[in-house]
This record gives C-alpha cells, sequence and structure tokens, in this order.
C-alpha cells in the first residue's frame, strides 16, 4: 500500500482576479519507508507539494490518499490528528518556537497528542539523545546553532514516531558539514522504516534517495530512479553513494 | 491543557510587555468603573431586610380632612398618633409596629458635655420585625411598651461612648431628664437603605437610641423629620397636656409597618383596615374617599424610588464604557496576534486544530481579563471609598458602599466578559488562517 498517493490534484491560488495553478494534475505515489526527494526551479510548485501532502494546505481538485486514508474530505480535527500522529515536519528555517526550550519545543506534538506526561518525558529523551543534544534540553533556540536547532526539529519529527516526514530544503540554511549530519540522521531514520519525501536544490542530496522527482510549473515532469527498492536491496543507498563517491 | 494555555498566557506577556500592560489597563479601568457603579446600585437596590422583605408591608390611609387636599391619587404617607395606636390592637399581624424620629438631648454620666442625638420611638415588635442584631440584651417586653416603662435599647456606638463598650444592660441612661434602664446593646448594625425609614431620607443611618413609643407622651416627643397637619387646633386646646393632645390632632409623623406572613392574612388585614376606617367615617372622620393601602416593603422601595435613577443610569453606563474598553482591546490583542502569527502556523503544522489554537488564545484574553479585574476591583475599592466621603460612614464606622461576595463575583464575570468581548475575534482571526500561509511568514 503506499503510504502517499495524489491522483490528478490541483491546487490553485487566486489572488483578486489572478489565478495561479501551483498544481496541475499532479499525480504520483511514494511507497511506504521510501526516500524520495523532490527537486526543481522556484515557483514550480515544490512547498505547495509538501503543504498540500502534509495537510496545511487545501486543494481544489483530484484525490489524495496518505497511508490508505482519503483525507479530501476530513474535518479540521480529523486533519490536524492526522498531521499529529502521521506526519513529521522538517522546515528550512526550522521552525522552533523561540519562547520555547528545546524540551518543550518537543514536548509541543506530544501535548496535542494527549499522551501522560511520563510518556512524553520519555519521548523526548530518547529524541534528544538520537540527534545528540541530550545536554541542551534547557536552552532556547536562540542558544543553539543553526545545525543544532535543526537536530532539534529533527528530534521533535522523533518523538511523534510519525509514518511519513515531509522535509522541505532541510539542509538549506546549513553550511555543508552541518547538512551532511543531517542527511545522515535523516537517512538512519528511513532506515529504520520511515517514509521520507524531501524537497532540496541539492543535486547531491537528491542523489542519495531512493528515487528523485521533478517537478516543473505544477506538474511531475520526470523521476529517476537511483536506488533500489524495496529495501530487500544488496547495499544499502549510503553505501551506494559512498561507493560512487569513491569510484 | 488548561495548565498549559495558562503558561503559554504568561510567555505572551512576557515577550509584549509593554502591550500586555495596557491591554491590562484597559480592563482594569473597565472593570473598575463599572464594579464601582453597579455596586452602588446593588447596595441600594439590595433586599434590606433579607428573610422577611417579603412579610412586611407598611400601611397608609387617608385620614386628611375635606378641603384641597394635596393627596388626590394616593393616601398620604403617614399616620396619626390615635390611628396608630387603634392599628396596633390588631391581632391579624404576626408582629406590628409604629414608629417615628425624634431629637433628644443625651446626658452622659461623670459631667461629661451633654448632646443632642436622634432617638427613634417604636414598639417592640420593630427589633425583630427588622432583623436588628443585638450585643448585649434584647428588646424590651410588650408590658414595657403598654405601660409604657422608660427603658432603651441603645447602638453599639453610643454605648462605647457612654459606657466605654462595656455591657451596660440594667444601667441607665439620662435622656431629657429621663432616666432609662438600658435594655439591650446593638450590634454592629448600618443597614444601606433603612427599610422603616423609606418615607424621608431611607439612606441615613439608623438613629443610636430606640425608646417605647408610649414614651413620646410623657417625655413630649415631638417628630423631627416629617409631619403634616391640616387641622386648626380648637381654642383652649394648646393648653392640654402633649399626650392628651397626640390624641386629638390630627398631626400625621407616623409610619406604620405590619408583619404578614402570607396572602391570606394580607387580605384579612386590607379588610381590618378598610372596617376600621370605615367606623372612623361614621364618627365623622376620613372624609375624603377611602384611600387605604397595605403596601409590601419592595414594592414601597419601588414606589418611593430609594434607588435614584441616575444611580441605574450611572450603572448602564458604565457597562457600556467597559463593552466600549473592551472593543477598543480588540485591536492591541489583533496585533499581538496576528505578530506571532508564524508561531501558530508551527503548532498547526505539529497538530493543534483551529479550536486548539482558538481556546489557547482565548484563554489568554480571559487570563488578561482576570488579571485586569483583579486590578480593576482595587480601582472600585477606591472608587467607593471617593463614594463613601459623599455618603459618609455609619455610625459604627462601616462604609456605606462596600464590594460584598455577589459584586467581587460580578467584577470576576465581569472581567471574562470584558476578556471574551476583547478577545473573541482576534483569537477567531489568528485560527481561521490557514497553516501554510503562517509557515510561509517564518
Amino acid at each position: 500500500m503506499p503510504m502517499l498517493k495524489m491522483q490528478n490534484v490541483s491546487k490553485i491560488y487566486r489572488t483578486g482576479l489572478v489565478e495561479t495553478r501551483a498544481l496541475r494534475d499532479f499525480s504520483m505515489e511514494v511507497e511506504a519507508g521510501e526516500f524520495v526527494t523532490i527537486t526543481g526551479p522556484s515557483g514550480s510548485g515544490k512547498t505547495t507539494f509538501l503543504n498540500v501532502s502534509g495537510l496545511l494546505d487545501a486543494f481544489e481538485e483530484g484525490i489524495y490518499t496518505l497511508d490508505g486514508l482519503d483525507v479530501s474530505r476530513l474535518s479540521d480535527r480529523e486533519m490536524s490528528r492526522v498531521r499529529n500522529e502521521k506526519i513529521g515536519f522538517i522546515f528550512q528555517g526550522f521552525n522552533l518556537l523561540p519562547d520555547l526550550d528545546v524540551f518543550d519545543n518537543i514536548d509541543v506534538p506530544l501535548r496535542y497528542r494527549r499522551l501522560p506526561a511520563k510518556e512524553r518525558k520519555e519521548r523526548i529523551e530518547k529524541a534528544v539523545g538520537m540527534v545528540g543534544l541530550s545536554s541542551r534540553l534547557r536552552h532556547l533556540p536562540a542558544q543553539l546553532s543553526g545545525g543544532q536547532q535543526q537536530r532539534v526539529a529533527i528530534a521533535r519529527v522523533l518523538a511523534g514516531d510519525p509514518k511519513l516526514i515531509l522535509a522541505d530544503e532541510p539542509t538549506g540554511n546549513l553550511d555543508s558539514a552541518m547538512a551532511r549530519e543531517i542527511m545522515e540522521i535523516l537517512e538512519q531514520v528511513n532506515e529504520a522504516g520511515t517514509t521520507i519525501v524531501m524537497v532540496t536544490h541539492n543535486p547531491e542530496h537528491a542523489a542519495r534517495a531512493h528515487r528523485q522527482l521533478h517537478i516543473a510549473d505544477g506538474r511531475l515532469v520526470d523521476f529517476e530512479r537511483i536506488a533500489p527498492f524495496p529495501l530487500n536491496r544488496p547495499e544499502t543507498r549510503q553505501e551506494t553513494v559512498h561507493r560512487q563517491a569513491a569510484g | 491543557m488548561l495548565l498549559y494555555n495558562v503558561r503559554l498566557a504568561w510567555k505572551s506577556v512576557q515577550r509584549y510587555p509593554v502591550l500586555s500592560a495596557l491591554i491590562l489597563l484597559g480592563i482594569a479601568l473597565g472593570v473598575g468603573v463599572s464594579t464601582t457603579f453597579i455596586t452602588a446600585y446593588h447596595v441600594l437596590a439590595r433586599d434590606p431586610v433579607p428573610g422577611k422583605s417579603d412579610s412586611l408591608y407598611y400601611v397608609r390611609m387617608d385620614s386628611w380632612g375635606r378641603g384641597d387636599s394635596p393627596f388626590r391619587q394616593e393616601p398620604p404617607p403617614l399616620i396619626t398618633w390615635r390611628d396608630a395606636l387603634e392599628l396596633l390592637k390588631s391581632r391579624i399581624p404576626v408582629r406590628s409596629t409604629a414608629t417615628f424620629s425624634s431629637r433628644a438631648t443625651i446626658f452622659p454620666a461623670d459631667g461629661v458635655r451633654p448632646f443632642r442625638d436622634s432617638v427613634r420611638l417604636v414598639t417592640t415588635d420593630f427589633f425583630p420585625m427588622f432583623a436588628v442584631p443585638f450585643r448585649y440584651g434584647g428588646p424590651w417586653s410588650r408590658e414595657a411598651d403598654a405601660r409604657p416603662e422608660s427603658v432603651a435599647v441603645i447602638s453599639s456606638a453610643l454605648n462605647d461612648r457612654l459606657f466605654g463598650g462595656a455591657n451596660s444592660v440594667g444601667r441607665a441612661i439620662r435622656l431629657e431628664g429621663h432616666d432609662l434602664r438600658v435594655a439591650g446593646v446593638l450590634g454592629p448594625w448600618r443597614p444601606r437603605v433603612r427599610a422603616f425609614g423609606l418615607i424621608g431620607n431611607p439612606l441615613r443611618a439608623p438613629e443610636p437610641v430606640f425608646i417605647p413609643l408610649r414614651l413620646a407622651g410623657p417625655m413630649t416627643f415631638q417628630p423631627a423629620e416629617m409631619e403634616m397637619n391640616w387641622r386648626t387646633p380648637q381654642p383652649g386646646e394648646e393648653a392640654l397636656p402633649y399626650a392628651s393632645r397626640l390624641m386629638l390632632n390630627e398631626s400625621l409623623f407616623l409610619g406604620f409597618w405590619a408583619e404578614l406572613p402570607d396572602a391570606g392574612k394580607v387580605r384579612e388585614y386590607q379588610s381590618y383596615i378598610d372596617a376600621y376606617v370605615s367606623e372612623q367615617k361614621k364618627l365623622g372622620r376620613f372624609p375624603n374617599p377611602p384611600k387605604n393601602w397595605v403596601t409590601s416593603l419592595l414594592d414601597l422601595m419601588e414606589e418611593q424610588r430609594v434607588v435614584p435613577p441616575q444611580t441605574k443610569a450611572l450603572a448602564a453606563i458604565s457597562l457600556l464604557f467597559l463593552v466600549v474598553s473592551a472593543l477598543n482591546l480588540i485591536g492591541l490583542f489583533l496585533g499581538k496576534f496576528l505578530a506571532r502569527a508564524s508561531n501558530v502556523g508551527v503548532r498547526r503544522a505539529l497538530g493543534a486544530s483551529r479550536w486548539t489554537i482558538f481556546v489557547q488564545h482565548l484563554v489568554e484574553c480571559e487570563l488578561m481579563g482576570l488579571a485586569g479585574g483583579f486590578l480593576g476591583v482595587l480601582l472600585s475599592v477606591a472608587g467607593l471609598a471617593i463614594l463613601n466621603r459623599v455618603y459618609g460612614d455609619g455610625p459604627d464606622g462601616v462604609a456605606f458602599f462596600q464590594l460584598d461576595v455577589p459584586m467581587v463575583f460580578a467584577a470576576v464575570a465581569l472581567s471574562l466578559l470584558a476578556g471574551t468581548i476583547a478577545g473573541l475575534y482576534p483569537a477567531w482571526r489568528i485560527c481561521a488562517v490557514p497553516p501554510a500561509r503562517h509557515l510561509k511568514s517564518q
């Protein structure tokens, strides 16, 4: 069963009399456990695709199925629950809440899920441990570097244990060393079974996915399978990349 | 979740201290002004004798002589001495009393300088009828009323002044050259509205001395508050003793109250009054068409406009002021909320529904409302202190206008109302925008 399936989805932005079709008859499928990157020029519809995929924005036409659930007709409350339980977002600008420290930032989605305090604490401690920030729990975002902030954002996603991660240029604001670290964390998460759809402008990062999709003018125009999928491939994608780099 | 929202509200206050202070001030002013004037209205309009008002009735009848009577639609507000004594004989009411206020010179012991003060003449039923509290002793007996005995009930303030606050029951006070035995000392008592004195000035403090009504004759107590007369004294009448003159003249100066426990008793008493007036007509009195009114205490308060119309108007205007203050705060809340719209976008992405965001922001508005309300109550206490300077304190030093428990609850309700008015639209606006739009501004 595909994790994400769109059939002829259209998204139109209206400003006064001007209509902009950000997505046109957009159809695609992402299998569960897949790592897909999306590239395309600015204004091509990449972010719109992520917003629609993440139920952050409505769409006008088409059918969108997420983890087997038709989300076209969900109420706001139901969509919020799907976002909270099934989707994790990683943004280019980190999107941490500036007034809350690391612990409280990671706690936000868990509170909306109404988990008991003890379980929330356990999840948070485990997640920050995975991104190597256990000693920064009481730091405010402003007291952290860009890379650390993005790791907090990833920890926030990991604590929620979503099935799908939507990442919008997660390394866009980071230097290359930090970007590599973030990519390695994402790869580990994907290897653990989480589906990842990542928008990126970085060809090297795009090439590290199972599949690379290209969007132009709100349409999927091209795709390239980089590595075999499903995961019973002879070597891991990371190994493939390393081998290609070495070769 | 409520505690979480409270924490977020506190963080928001810390993030925008100046804006929050302005909002707080706006709500405090609105709540302060409205609580002050609503309290003034509440103090005047509330039941003056809780639990008893329903059974207290004021009696009026038209004993005015033939001729140009000023009382065309309604009877005179007071009755004569002789009618009062007759009505007191009726056993239909559970209790009844006739009362008027006079002035007397009080002579303290130990040669301290004498002073003049008000005295109220009543029957012993007066005290239980108007729920008068006693610190020492109690009302005099019915026998003391009938004889009458030289007894008195004094206020706690007068007891403090004459006896240093000690239990003075059985001791004597000297009034107009007569020694009166103290039967009881009142506890602190400052009814905001004198239910027994609605005719005249109902907001005055009660008199410090109460003595049996029938002492009026021997001690020649004359009415000090209000007296109306239509009859010219006959030759030689002036030379009669005062007690005899009271029985002869048609001077109206007594208020008359009856305690009637149910509607049946009220009807029965009305018939009794009607019969009494018919009887008097046969004797040549009550020449005008009968106007015999038995009016309940609360109806009389309404009729006498104990609550001045201006007080009602001020209470209404102050509520309007609160609403206008709250409406003006909408812009401040909107600015505050929209300034952190991107944070709302993040929360929506992380799973907060529109309702969750709405509640989070409304909780912040209500908390600001409550905090402003707290300041408003303090302002209201100051405002009431100013009003008390105008009205003056009671003889026992009790302020006339005070915030009581119901008014504190009302202030809390007004604060929540202000928070709701000011916050409803901004909270709805911030939760209604699609999350993707907020995230773009991050």
